[in-house]
């Protein structure tokens, strides 16, 4: 007789054990749960070749992480998972790259590198802003649309401090911008419902530029109100809004302009999502300027960093006057949704 | 444990001087009247046909030949220590390629696996040949500061073994560190090999780790990977060998081979502290 149990396809899972999603799903709406028989599992039969002698054992490929092999290494240690959102050409991989490369020349504002399962990924998104490459300016591939989110590792050290295992997710810039025309599209988000820092980019080109302006401003503002409305984040993570390519805004003849909106755009989102958030910062930076006669690489990241490995605070309390029942079916009903 | 595993593993990218480090300690310790912190003890059983040719070369001022791939040789040494306890030490002499191999190729010759799982690590990096990672906006920067104006030249795709030395070596320990060659904590002598090519510049062996290999130091440092760790400058050769199939001859070697006794050319740096026992590091690793 065939023995029929609810199973996770999701090898890191823990559901069987104690009956929790790891993604974060609420269980009738997790997509890896499903009914499974032992019946149904055909007995893989090892090919001829595999059981004679193998010479070479692959070792671990290096590349950016699929989110089962991210998970599982969050478990090792304490992490932080770092979400980034931003339209095309914001400068997504050049400041993950900015990273990677600044610790290539020692410690960033006392944060030391110990270690990173995707060396290698780190060094092909970098590749095109060495000299390696021959370019004659630093260029950064575009991340494709359509797949799924991948994350780049590193363990790092504060000063006198415990390890934190670092993972930023990269996905399209293009995929998030989506949301905002269809709110179906946030649950494929994972990365986003699992962070613990969102970083929101504003591209400063775009804003310097008075073609680009208003758009910007007004993407960053629909982009985070839709992924807020479709419970993309998790109430009580922490919001970076960062002002990229500031070298292109300071050699523009608006830099002050560029400022004060960008001002306006951090004011606005507190305003509206102060109290989503665990809390709400503004930065800026050029992580790979093309003449660094002005700027240095990579300027203004080292603060960033400091946001992204900062201890969450406790998440905000869930408001509960506006609940007329007495009944504490209905006051859970109503947690839980605000947790949501 | 394996039976098959040594004692003692050297591990380099290509042209760091492994075969050069071991021809080295198999001369010293068997130099008449050396003082050394390890010493020769007896010969055993086995073929030394392969360490004394090296030994050969290195008294000779002679260039090592590439360490043939595709096949290993464990070269094994009975030595002693100063209160006279037998240490049996075999160096397995791997070719570097299977190193670089390893970080282009993501993969390891299931032989090398026991070998690699060496509860103590010479690991040698060349301090001469150190491949910097370089930036486009720094080298624009000074081209623009030069006067020079920057010629587009032909756009160079990603391959792995463009990586930085550092990366390179960073990732070799974490393999060491991982499944299938983890086995735990253990001690790794960090070679910086070429030291009279690079005393110059002024800094003790850490602090040039510190220096021209940042990430590997604060990799070593930060001890995710309970590594035990100590750094050495390593000057095996004392300066310049001549390749024997060009027919090289230089002064400075000549002069290398005037010395009063063979073992002077070496240099070993631990800190400010200087001498020619190269056996020094293995004596740390083994105790």
């Amino acid at each position: 007789m065939a023995t029929h149990q609810e199973t996770c396809a999701n090898t890191d899972c823990r559901f069987a054990i104690d009956g929790k999603c790891v993604e974060g799903y609420p269980l009738s709406e997790c997509p890896h749960l499903s009914q499974l028989s032992v019946e149904d599992i055909e007995e893989a039969e090892e090919p001829k070749a595999a059981r004679e002698a193998v010479r070479l054992i692959n070792l671990y490929l290096g590349d950016a992480l699929n989110r089962i092999q991210a998970s599982s290494l969050q478990r090792r240690r304490l992490s932080r998972l770092v979400g980034i959102i931003g339209p095309n050409d914001s400068g997504k991989t050049s400041l993950l790259a900015s990273i990677y490369d600044l610790l290539q020349e020692g410690p960033v504002a006392n944060v030391g590198f110990a270690g990173s399962s995707t060396l290698v990924g780190f060094e092909k998104v970098c590749h095109d802003a060495r000299a390696a490459s021959r370019r004659n300016t630093p260029h950064m591939e575009r991340t494709s649309a359509g797949a799924d989110a991948a994350f780049f590792h590193l363990d790092l050290r504060l000063a006198n401090s415990d390890l934190i295992a670092l993972f930023i997710g990269d996905r399209s810039g293009e995929d998030y911008l989506a949301a905002a025309d269809n709110l179906s599209r946030a649950d494929e988000f994972f990365e986003l419902r699992r962070a613990d820092v969102v970083t929101l980019l504003v591209n400063g080109e775009h804003l310097a530029s008075s073609e680009h302006r208003h758009e910007a401003k007004a993407v960053s503002q629909q982009v985070v109100d839709a992924l807020v409305e479709a419970g993309s984040f998790r109430r009580g993570c922490r919001l970076a809004i960062v002002l990229t390519k500031q070298d292109y805004v300071l050699g523009s003849p608006h830099a002050e302009r560029v400022k004060r909106e960008f001002d306006g755009i951090v004011d606005a989102l507190l305003e509206r999502h102060g109290s989503y958030f665990g809390d709400i910062e503004g930065f800026i930076v050029a992580a790979s300027p093309k003449d660094i006669t002005k700027l240095k690489r990579g300027d203004g990241v080292d603060q960033l960093l400091l946001f992204w490995l900062r201890a969450d605070a406790p998440p905000p309390s869930v408001h509960t006057e506006d609940i007329e029942s007495t009944r504490m079916i209905d006051f859970l009903d109503s947690k839980r949704k605000a947790l949501v | 444990m394996s039976n098959d595993r040594p004692d003692i593993s050297i591990i380099g990218l290509p042209a760091s001087g492994k075969t050069t480090f071991l021809a080295a300690v198999w001369h010293m310790v068997r130099e008449r009247d050396s003082a050394t912190a390890l010493q020769f003890d007896a010969l055993s059983e086995g073929n030394y046909e392969h360490i004394n040719s090296l030994a050969k070369r290195w008294r000779s001022g002679k260039k090592q030949q590439r360490t043939q791939t595709g096949g290993m040789k464990v070269v094994s040494m009975r030595l002693k220590n100063a209160g006279g306890r037998p240490v049996n030490v075999s160096f397995p002499d791997i070719p570097g390629e299977d190193f670089s191999g390893m970080w282009e190729k993501r993969e390891v010759d299931e032989g090398m696996v026991d070998t690699l799982a060496a509860k103590a690590i010479v690991l040698i990096i060349n301090g001469d040949t150190i491949r910097f990672p370089a930036w486009i906006a720094e080298q624009a920067a000074i081209a623009k500061g030069a006067g020079l104006e920057q010629r587009q030249a032909e756009i160079v795709d990603w391959t792995a073994s463009l990586a930085p030395t550092q990366v390179q070596v960073v990732e070799l320990l974490q393999f060491l560190m991982s499944v299938p060659i983890g086995i735990g904590p253990r001690r790794i002598a960090v070679l910086i090999s070429a030291w009279d090519q690079v005393e110059a510049e002024g800094y003790e062996p850490a602090e040039l780790l510190a220096v021209n290999l940042p990430l590997l130091d604060q990799y070593l440092r930060n001890g995710r990977d309970p590594w035990e760790w100590r750094v050495w400058g390593v000057s095996a050769q004392g300066g310049i060998y001549e390749d024997q199939e060009k027919d090289e001859q230089f002064e400075e070697t000549a002069a290398l081979r005037e010395l009063e006794r063979a073992s002077d050319r070496i240099k070993v740096v631990d800190g400010k502290d200087v001498s020619s026992d190269i056996t020094l590091p293995l004596e740390w690793l083994i105790n």
